[in-house]
């Protein structure tokens, strides 16, 4: 019998679910080794009944929170599709402030937003802070080609396999100028990779959308920035847009996003 | 008749972002008729304040993953105009490219994903695959692939593009590839008129529903615009401050929607394809013309249903639009040029463009230090919500005696043919200096 | 040179005629140094203009054209996993503008791949490359190539070009680089000037090197060896973020992974080989989930160990030939073998350290390649308990697979993956095997879902295997845990077999196991124990009530007080010792109480193997391959090789 995959999202932009239907001709074979029952922006049907639940997006109220824990508990498997879902991605950057301070920002008055439950916010939570996860599909927007992986390997059932080391693997072999040496603050060295060093590849910087894996020594980072001669400012900034956790907590950071099993 | 139910569509299937229908009917009498917007707020506007110059466009690029490259030019352009940087006339070429590329990416995503099933009568294009249409179902996949790979090809990416920069581009295309590209657009224009054929076949499903509306878009006398214009109305002509957009554009806050409505002469106006048609049909290039004939589409029409028809049109002109870009960027040799060096000082700069839903504008306030301290932007949809509740309340009356089932339909239809992004449009960024 | 090779001179723009000739000839793809904005790459050449012969260094080696980034090294269909698909034949290759040390390097890459157990792959793309090499003319200011003696070289190459000022020279390296002057270019004999010429282009290369380093290569072994354990591995490796670029860029690095994917129609797949670095963490993961070099002290000085230790002690030339890639590609600079050799440079007095001595002789593979694996089919399944399942599996080719006891295969499953097995059956005749399967990862996995009639792949068997002439006339004591059992049963039975048990005095067997649940093989042990001279001692960890188990209870090294020492013969005693790692201290220090000698030890140790045959380097213990070397070892040989019983 064909797995039941049911996709579901939460406060995101949808750019990962718009990467699946980015897989122009393969969607046919997705729906042949899989019966999709619910992908709201592109299909009317839905139903209540699947084995895996795909999840984009970060979760910020009450009502997201109640909606997603009963997701979880009617499905076997449970897969965070992008940043937002599998880290918090860029939603996290506003858990710099409190809420009050953000909504008033926002909103001023609270006129519309008291009492109201659309409104009712807490600080950015990924999904896996509030049910656990069975696999992570990192990245912002996710790589198609590591979606098919994932997606196989479950229809094969075998454990799929995310990379644990940095973006420098995946750009060196393709053979990048690497971009501190021209002069540009670059998280590849600690993000995850899976990208294929995409932005790099591209020649722009490495943001950390994947996740990053460990936070380096300081003397290693202060090496660097000397060497480069970059500041210690942008490398707090680079290292804030997609991985603000990291950075806010304690210091003994480890990885951002994923599992501990890893 | 003195019917009496209620219809209540949650999370509207087949657009981008969550909003629902509520309608409320007692004894033939509408007692409630809403559009409402849910989406959760992201508060985007509180994460771009005190953010770097050279990040906002990436930052802004994640408002939305379908206009994603919409979103990174108007940054672009914003933050190029506070800091005084003059594009290259390559760049130029290069940006209109990635624009055409996402109008086609989005608007045949819309045409074949979201709108058409409803006029061949299914919940989505899966339960077309292996029947009569599976060929049809074929050639559209096959021109939302065309539409990638070229923003693949131009922007990196085509959610969250990566080579669009401050100043031009972090990497140029060869010679090589923008003639490939060239040669497929040309192929492919054959099968974009099978696609329409196969849309006009279907068309007479779309409601016969006319609402006299104002028409708000970009213009120029160079070209169809959709990177550089100044703002126009159908009602009120051209405006020509770009940076005075807020005396066109005036928002205000309705309680049934965490997104804020706009009007300008009238009580709402309409964005997007049909708009840019209505304002700018003549400057369409030859065979965007045959199309629009073929369905029999002349400004000013006023049918928010045939903005999936204005949206094909602009597709095939997106198509030629790209083949005369690109002929005049090998006939003026491709260089690989790096992007021009920001000059770091304080500004306000204005950039708007039209995104495929409509017009698009990011204001920014930056520091001497090049920090943002202050961000306005406007999204497209924003401005069609007031319109969609308009026609609502004069659509519904005129389908009040159909079938719960078909006044349903046909509302969800009238909220798809506006190809909604409600993701984008409670994001409007109004950033206090703190 | 000592050999006098042929000579010929050619005018600048006539060079530049024969690269265009060789481009404009359609069979063969020519590759050259290009630039890449202010760096240098191969890349294929498309005008002879682009050719940038006075590059300093590229920024990968040509490495990555022989063992490539991803190699698509078979293509399947899950209908039809056996009809493997070989990968598309490539065009034949020039390359034009390697260093002389990017050509040792690729000479000592042939040591590794051109072995007894050849890589036809790279084979066949070193076989259908022509190498037109050209003499250093710009240095990169990491690069120490002339300490280290590879700024030269008089072999490896088909042509070799100098650049002479108005003109070059081309010296002639094989018949093949003589046909292609003769076909494409013009050209005049050297005269004895040009020569002279030559040779002092060749001199002068060294003066342009900044960076020294100071110890001679062939110290660099010795001076390792004495620092195994200094202060300077971890105070640099405190700065490394695993990052990987030191290898990736390296153009003696050589070590790869394999993995295997599937499109989404689930049918099509390929087999597909990447390049992997020991300084990744997952290197040495296994099924299980144990890392055996988890902490990045011992990642990064396994690099430099790797380079200056374990290949020259097995090949006899230092693994690094001074290019400077590392230390260009290493953000906090920590890479480069230079930096770290001279920091050791006042330690050179050697160490007594014993090494384990490492022996190259390993039979060829016969017949087809090292990577396609034998299609075979299961023929019986049998639960053995909750976690382990035998499987008995022939080949489709009905032929004995031919292994020695403590030998392995890879069981390959294509869309899965591959996985070593120990081979549990006795050497025999028969054309079936028997493997047991404890369920750990993937593969394992999906062998648990399969039934009798199933096929599945099978590469090898590899490994060295028990040496069973050396056990012969010796009394045999086995000090066997849990899993262990394994593979010693196909010792064990081979020496019981009728034919067999002549060869070998009294056998004694002392198993333990967690519980007795998870006792393997119990009505062959209660066989085993009817044979004459053979005693068998069970003992388990712990038991409930239930399990009405009346052997002994408590930890294997218990069961050594019931042996009658008195009758016991120490001097002529082997013990073979398999089971997990934590059990081997405890029982080696139990065997040599009673007198066993460590000569007179066998252990099996258990890495992550993965090719099999010494290529891919996930299984290495220091320089050792367990994979070749072993998993059998000789206890006297490997007690002090550091990494095998931590």
């Amino acid at each position: 019998m064909k797995l039941r995959v049911a996709f579901f999202d939460f406060a995101s932009c949808e750019g990962c679910q718009l990467q699946i239907a980015n897989l122009e001709e393969e969607i046919l074979d997705l729906i042949e080794i899989v019966e999709v029952v619910s992908f709201r922006e592109i299909m009317k049907e839905h139903s209540d009944e699947y084995d895996i639940a795909i999840i984009e997006g970060s979760i910020m109220r009450p009502m997201d929170e109640k909606r997603l824990r009963d997701i979880r508990s009617r499905a076997k498997t449970l897969i965070a599709l992008g940043a937002c879902a599998t880290t918090g991605g860029i939603n996290k950057m506003r858990n710099q402030r409190s809420v009050e301070d953000v909504k008033e920002e926002v909103y001023g008055s609270d006129k519309i937003t008291k009492d109201n439950e659309f409104f009712n916010v807490f600080q950015t939570k990924a999904v896996d802070e509030v049910v656990p996860v069975d696999y992570y599909i990192h990245g912002c927007p996710i790589s198609r080609d590591e979606f098919k992986r994932v997606i196989t390997a479950l229809a094969l059932g075998k454990k799929p396999v995310i990379p644990t080391y940095p973006v420098c693997v995946e750009c060196k072999k393709n053979e990048n100028v690497c971009l501190f040496e021209l002069g540009k603050f670059c998280l590849g060295p600690i993000t995850r990779a899976g990208c294929n060093a995409i932005c790099p590849t591209n020649g722009s910087v490495c943001e950390g959308c994947r996740g990053i894996l460990k936070k380096p020594q300081v003397e290693c980072v202060m090496d660097i920035l000397e060497r480069y001669n970059l500041t210690y400012e942008e490398m707090k900034r680079r290292s804030t847009m997609f991985n603000m956790s990291a950075f806010s907590a304690k210091d003994e950071m480890t990885m951002v996003g994923g599992s501990k099993d890893e | 008749m003195s019917n009496t139910f209620a219809i209540n569509v949650e999370h509207v299937t087949r657009i981008e972002g969550h909003g629902n229908i509520v309608l409320d009917v007692k004894k033939g009498k509408i007692e409630k008729l809403q559009w409402q917007i849910s989406e959760a707020p992201r508060f985007f506007e509180a994460m771009l304040q005190g953010r770097n110059y050279d990040e906002l466009r990436s930052i802004t690029s994640r408002i939305c993953g379908i206009c994603s490259i919409g979103h990174s030019l108007a940054s672009l352009k914003a933050t190029e105009d506070a800091l005084g940087i003059k594009i290259t006339e390559q760049t130029q070429k290069l940006r209109r490219l990635a624009i055409n590329a996402e109008n086609m990416q989005s608007h045949i995503l819309h045409v074949g994903y979201l709108a058409a099933p409803d006029l061949f009568g299914v919940g989505s294009v899966f339960p077309l695959v292996g029947t009569k249409n599976t060929d049809a179902l074929l050639k559209i996949v096959k021109l939302h692939r065309l539409s990638n790979e070229m923003s693949d090809l131009v922007c990196g990416r085509t959610v969250h593009p990566i080579r669009l920069v401050v100043g031009g581009f972090s990497a140029i295309p060869t010679e090589r590839q923008l003639r490939n590209l060239r040669d497929r657009l040309e192929e492919e224009i054959k099968t974009t008129k099978e696609v329409a054929d196969v849309v006009k076949s279907v068309a007479g499903n779309l409601p016969d529903f006319t609402r006299e509306t104002e028409y708000i878009g970009l213009t120029s006398d160079k070209e169809y615009a959709l990177y550089d214009g100044i703002i126009a109305s159908t009602d009120t002509g051209k405006h020509l401050d770009y940076r005075d957009y807020k005396s066109i554009i005036e928002e205000y806050i309705v309680p049934q929607s965490t997104a804020k409505y706009a009007k300008h002469a009238r009580e709402s106006y309409m964005v997007g394809a049909l708009a840019r048609f209505n304002l700018n049909s003549k400057q369409l290039h030859p065979i965007a013309k045959e199309v629009a004939n073929m369905f029999g589409l002349k400004p000013i029409n006023y049918n928010p249903f045939m903005n999936t028809v204005a949206q094909l049109v602009e597709f095939v002109h997106n198509i030629e639009d790209s083949i005369i870009l690109i002929d005049q960027l090998l006939d003026d040799g491709v260089d690989d040029e790096k992007p021009v060096k920001a000059e770091v000082k304080a500004g306000r700069g204005v950039g708007i463009i039209e995104a495929p839903r409509g017009i698009l504008v990011h204001d920014y306030t930056l520091n001497d230090d090049g920090i943002c301290e202050k961000a306005n932007c406007i999204i497209p949809t924003n401005q069609n919500h007031a319109n969609i509740q308009k026609d609502m309340e004069e659509f519904v009356p005129q389908i009040i005696d159909k079938p719960e089932k078909e006044i349903e339909l046909n509302l969800e239809m009238l909220v798809r043919a506006y190809d909604p992004c409600i993701s984008c449009s409670t994001h409007y960024l109004d950033v206090k200096f703190a | 040179m000592t050999r006098s090779k042929v000579i010929k001179v050619i005018v600048k723009k006539d060079l530049d005629s024969f690269a265009n000739n060789l481009i404009k000839d359609e069979t063969h793809e020519v590759i050259g140094v290009k630039a890449k904005g202010e760096k240098f790459v191969f890349a294929p050449l498309e005008n002879a203009d682009e050719l940038r012969l006075d590059y300093d260094v590229t920024i990968l080696p040509p490495k990555k054209y022989f063992l490539p980034q991803y190699e698509k090294m078979m293509g399947f269909n899950l209908d039809k996993p056996f009809d493997v698909k070989e990968s598309d034949a490539e065009k034949p290759r020039i390359i034009i503008g390697i260093h002389p040390y990017d050509i040792i390097a690729l000479q000592q890459t042939d040591k590794l791949y051109l072995d007894s157990q050849k890589d036809d792959f790279y084979e066949k793309r070193r076989d259908n490359t022509i190498i037109i090499g050209v003499d250093i003319q710009n240095v990169s200011d990491r690069s120490f190539a002339a300490s280290m003696k590879t700024n030269v070289t008089d072999s490896g190459f088909d042509l070799m070009l100098t650049n002479l000022g108005k003109d070059y020279a081309i010296t002639v390296g094989s018949e093949k680089g003589k046909k292609l002057l003769e076909k494409y270019a013009k050209t005049k004999d050297a005269t004895k000037s040009d020569i002279k010429k030559i040779q002092k282009v060749r001199e002068d290369i060294a003066s342009l090197y900044k960076k020294k380093v100071k110890i001679d290569k062939e110290k660099w072994s010795s001076v390792l060896v004495a620092n195994y354990n200094h202060g300077i591995w971890g105070a640099r490796s405190d700065r490394c973020m695993g990052c990987g670029s030191c290898t990736m860029v390296c153009p003696t690095c050589f070590c790869y992974d394999v993995e295997d994917e599937v499109s989404l129609n689930l049918k099509d797949g390929t087999r597909t080989r990447t390049w992997d670095s020991c300084l990744l963490r997952d290197f040495t993961k296994i099924g299980s989930g144990e890392v055996f070099r988890d902490d990045i002290k011992e990642r990064y000085r396994h690099r430099f160990y790797r380079k200056g230790n374990y290949l020259p002690e097995r090949y006899g030339f230092v693994a690094c030939v001074g290019c400077g890639r590392c230390g260009v590609a290493c953000l906090p600079d920590i890479a480069d073998p230079c930096d770290v050799l001279n920091d050791l440079s006042h330690f050179e007095k050697s160490d007594d350290t014993d090494r384990f001595f490492i022996k190259q002789e390993t039979k060829a593979i016969e017949g087809g390649t090292i990577h396609v694996p034998k299609a075979a089919t299961i023929r019986r399944m049998e639960k053995l308990t909750e976690n382990e399942t035998l499987f008995e599996i022939e080949l489709d080719d009905s032929k004995p697979i031919g292994h020695k006891p403590g030998q392995f295969v890879e069981i390959s499953i294509f869309g899965i993956g591959e996985a070593p097995i120990s081979v549990s059956s006795a050497p025999s005749e028969s054309s079936s095997f028997e493997i047991v399967v404890r369920k750990v990862g993937n593969v394992t996995s999906k062998l648990f879902t399969m039934e009798p009639g199933d096929k599945l792949g099978i590469r090898g068997p590899f490994g060295n295997g028990f040496d069973v002439k050396t056990l012969e006339k010796k009394h045999l004591l086995f000090a066997t845990g849990g899993i262990g059992m394994v593979p010693t049963r196909s010792l064990i039975n081979h020496v019981l077999d009728k034919k067999n048990r002549g060869k070998f005095e009294d056998v004694t067997i002392l198993y333990g196991c967690k519980r007795p649940c998870e006792i393997l093989f119990m009505d062959e042990i209660k066989k085993w124990e009817k044979i004459d001279n053979v005693n068998c001692i069970l003992t388990v960890d712990t038991c409930e009530e239930e399990e009405n188990w009346d052997g002994d209870v408590g930890l294997i090294t218990t069961l050594f007080t019931k042996i009658d020492l008195d009758k016991f013969d120490s001097k002529n005693t082997i013990a073979i010792v398999v089971g997990p790692p934590i059990m081997y201290k405890f029982v080696i220090k139990s065997l040599e109480t009673m007198g066993i000698s460590e000569e007179n030890i066998l252990v099996s140790l258990e890495r992550r193997m993965k090719c099999g045959v010494g290529k891919c380097g996930h299984c290495q213990i220091n320089g050792v391959y367990v994979c070749k070397e072993g998993p059998v070892f000789n206890y006297s040989q490997i007690k002090n090789l550091p990494e095998a019983f931590e």
